[in-house]
């Protein structure tokens, strides 16, 4: 990525002032399997520690798992490695698919073959044989 | 004449009026829900309370108290108001809250009536009675927890259609309204209780969670099922007649349709033609329109005069027969039937194949004599002014096999001989109205001894026509004398089937035979050429109803596949033949028929002169055969729809459907 797009687009990774602010007041906590990487550091308005992330690449909520996401929002303080290994019937995180070629399409849908349910109006045609 | 004041404005009402009428003529909204126009009083629903002077210091159901000459009624009074609130408190003490999953929900009157005049809470925190639903049949689903037993439903089946099957058990709390031992409503008028029932107790079996009131687009229409011409409200959403609803006329059918009416209409999108086809090799095969003119056009070639013909099926409307009839008249071809179900009877004037004695007329008789008729599937609402004119006093007399007509009838016999050999009670009657079906029509001189008969009564002659389309073209002349037998005689080449389905057609084949229907029925499997037309809701049409009375509809959805107005291919193929008919649209069309035969010109009955004297008689004798053998599948519509099929495996042939208790 050049610099002028780190300096004129916000979709992919941090923008050129959150990178300049990470760098002076961030401490790096961590990252998950994505690559994306988890900052504190300083308090915010009501006190609270600040933390945030910064994706590798698009910047997506949904793409932060839901361990970071419990710690990323303040509900527990201890970083995902300090947490009870995952039960084995927990499910990988999976981002939303909206817009990607992997989204859900409904039955009926071009996509996914255009074989659509009857509905109101369709007709049985006669055949003579 | 009693006067009275309603909220301070002066009514005068006819004798015999009740105080809600008078509420009504002033203008004032009188809730109600046990309360019918059509219907015996019963007063039990109390949701009609007004405050009424002179009278007890509490308020009075307006339903069921005679308006009186000086009464004070107040409408509005904090007292009406507060009355109302308590009934509608009460009613709504045992009805579910269930309206997000219920049918009516849209079109519910103590919907309605709850957010008009009840109170917008409930105090009410004990348990909700519950009652087991009940069987009604294929056309009536039962939701009975939500009965506030108005007992309309129970009123309708006794005095409208004449079936006491419908009552109610238990007292108090635990009334419940139920069919007899559960058994289906026999009645062809069941669907009917659905319309009355203003809650969501009975609601329509086949539409069952198919739509919302608010969602469908309402078409005025004419219903063909049968030939009294029922006015109809066509609801339907996207490209499908969901539903058909009676529409108030007072002539026609007051507000009742038969079930028929009613749940034909998912035959609409069965079995239908949806292209043209063209026999090849005597196998159908499909085709374009261009491919099936020019099949027409090959076999049209060098015919000429009477060796084209053409029949008008049940429900051909005005417009295509006209066209039809255009295009023969081009050809110098008269050979046209309007009659294919092989009746005879006099075409010379209107009178002689009308229904004289006008629907409404017949609660009037005092006498009626049925000659081959079975009014209750021929026409069952012409049946229910037979039960009102029953009430009124009449006799019924009947020539033919015996059948329940819902009343008592004096059976005359079954061989039309029996017209020799009039009672007493009948000859010496004034007011008599004889009503000829097809069932006479179809014996040799059946017609004339019927109407000859009329004549020697000094009676009221109507003839009950079994198919909507008939009357129509009888009225454009569309007959050969002779009728069905003399069309297959003349043995023509050329051979235009307009809908043909109840015909046996094995007479024309020697014919070249060009199908213009919307059903693979009867007429489709016999013909060479079959071109796919537009149903009785897919096309602006004209009708003319037994009798004679004109009736446009209006077009709710479009027609099938490649499918087209029936009258605009007639036009496209006399282009192609060569003969281009002068007309290119419905305004041309309808300005030509109405130059050519005035009596369709207009909506409503044109006159059409007195009778004159019956055209021969003597002695004539037959047994009577009835026309309708299966009342709910007279044409490839019903045949074509589900419910219809249900209903006649269920209430005539004896199949049990009725889901297992749980």
């Amino acid at each position: 990525m050049g610099a002028l797009a780190k300096i004129f687009t916000w979709w992919n990774g941090a923008t050129f002032g959150t990178g300049l602010f990470t760098r002076r007041f961030g401490g790096r906590v961590g990252s998950d399997s994505l690559g994306n990487v988890y900052f504190k550091g300083g308090t915010d308005v009501h006190g609270n520690p600040r933390r945030w992330v910064i994706y590798a690449g698009a910047n997506d909520a949904s793409r932060v798992p839901p361990e970071w996401h419990g710690w990323l929002h303040g509900t527990i303080d201890v970083t995902p490695d300090e947490l009870p290994p995952a039960r084995p019937w927990q499910a990988p995180p999976q981002p939303n698919l909206t817009g990607s070629r992997e989204a859900y399409r409904p039955a009926g849908a071009l996509e996914a073959g255009g074989k659509r349910a009857a509905a109101t109006g369709d007709y049985e045609a006669w055949s003579p044989n | 004449m009693p006067k009275l004041k309603v909220d301070g404005i002066d009514v005068e009402v006819p004798a015999g009026a009740t105080v809600l009428q008078a509420c009504e003529a002033a203008g004032k909204e009188i809730p109600r829900f046990c309360y019918h126009e059509r219907l015996s009083i019963a007063g039990n629903c109390r949701m009609c309370l007004v405050e009424v002077k002179p009278g007890p210091p509490k308020p009075q159901a307006s339903c069921a108290l005679p308006a009186a000459d000086g009464q004070e009624v107040r409408t509005d009074s904090a007292m009406t108001k507060k009355a109302r609130e308590g009934v509608m408190e009460f009613l709504l003490i045992n009805h579910p809250l269930d309206c997000p999953i219920c049918d009516q929900g849209g079109e519910c009157d103590l919907q309605d009536q709850s957010m008009a005049y009840g109170k917008g809470h409930s105090r009410y925190d004990e348990n909700k009675r519950a009652v087991t639903e009940k069987y009604m049949g294929p056309i009536v689903k039962t939701v009975m927890t939500r009965c506030i037993q108005c007992t309309r439903c129970v009123r309708f089946a006794e005095e409208v259609a004449g079936v006491e099957e419908i009552g109610a058990i238990y007292r108090g709390e635990n009334m419940q309204i139920t069919t007899y031992l559960e058994h289906a409503a026999t009645s062809e008028l069941s669907g009917n209780v659905v319309d009355l029932c203003p809650v969501g107790a009975l609601t329509s079996k086949p539409y069952a969670f198919e739509a919302r009131p608010w969602e469908l687009k309402k078409t005025p229409g004419i219903d063909v099922m049968d030939a009294v011409g029922t006015n109809v409200r066509l609801d339907s959403r996207g490209r499908q007649v969901l539903r058909s609803l009676p529409r108030i006329n007072e002539d026609v059918n007051e507000e009742w349709a038969s079930d028929k009416t009613r749940h034909a209409v998912d035959g609409l999108v069965r079995n239908r033609i949806d292209k043209p086809y063209v026999r090849v090799g005597g196998k159908l095969q499909s085709a374009t329109w261009d491919e099936a003119f020019q099949a027409i056009a090959r076999a049209a070639e060098g015919v000429t005069g009477n060796a084209i013909g053409g029949l008008a099926g049940d429900l051909a409307e005005v417009e295509s027969v006209y066209a039809l009839k255009t295009l023969l008249g081009a050809y110098g071809s008269s050979l046209h039937e309007a009659r294919v179900d092989g009746a005879l009877y006099d075409v010379s004037q209107p009178a002689s194949w009308r229904f004289n004695p006008t629907i409404a007329g017949v609660e009037h008789a005092k006498a009626i004599l049925l000659v081959g008729s079975n009014p209750r599937w021929e026409a069952p609402l012409v049946n229910t002014r037979i039960r009102k004119a029953i009430k009124r006093g009449a006799k019924v007399f009947a020539i033919g096999p015996q059948v329940d007509l819902t009343y008592p009838v004096e059976w005359l016999g079954e061989d039309i001989a029996a017209l020799g050999d009039l009672p007493d009670a009948l000859t010496q009657a004034t007011d008599v109205i004889v009503i000829a079906g097809m069932g006479a029509c179809t014996i040799e001189g059946g017609y004339g001894a019927a109407r000859q008969t009329a004549a020697a009564l000094g009676a009221g002659f109507g003839l009950l026509h079994t198919a909507a389309g008939r009357v129509g073209a009888l009225e454009l002349g569309f007959v050969t004398e002779g009728g069905l037998a003399a069309v297959a005689a003349a043995a023509p080449k050329l051979l235009f089937l307009l809908g043909v389905d109840e015909t046996d057609l094995s007479a024309f084949d020697g014919a070249f035979k060009v199908y213009i229907g919307t059903h693979g029925d009867r007429g489709a499997h016999a013909a060479d050429v079959i071109l796919p037309g537009a149903a009785y809701t897919e096309k602006p049409g004209t009708w003319a109803n037994l009798e004679g009375r004109v009736q446009r509809a209006e077009r709710a959805v479009f027609p099938v596949g490649d499918g087209r107005e029936d009258w605009t291919i007639l036009r496209a193929l006399s282009a192609v033949l060569g003969k281009t008919l002068p007309f290119d649209n419905l305004g041309a069309l309808r300005a030509k028929i109405a130059g050519d035969h005035p009596t369709l010109a207009n909506e409503g009955i044109a006159l059409s002169g007195a009778l004159d004297v019956a055209p021969r008689g003597g002695d004539v004798s037959g047994a009577i055969v009835y026309p309708i053998t299966d009342f709910y599948l007279t044409n490839p519509i019903a045949r074509s729809s589900p419910t219809m099929q249900r209903c006649s495996a269920e209430l005539l042939h004896g199949e049990t459907f009725a889901e297992a208790a749980e």
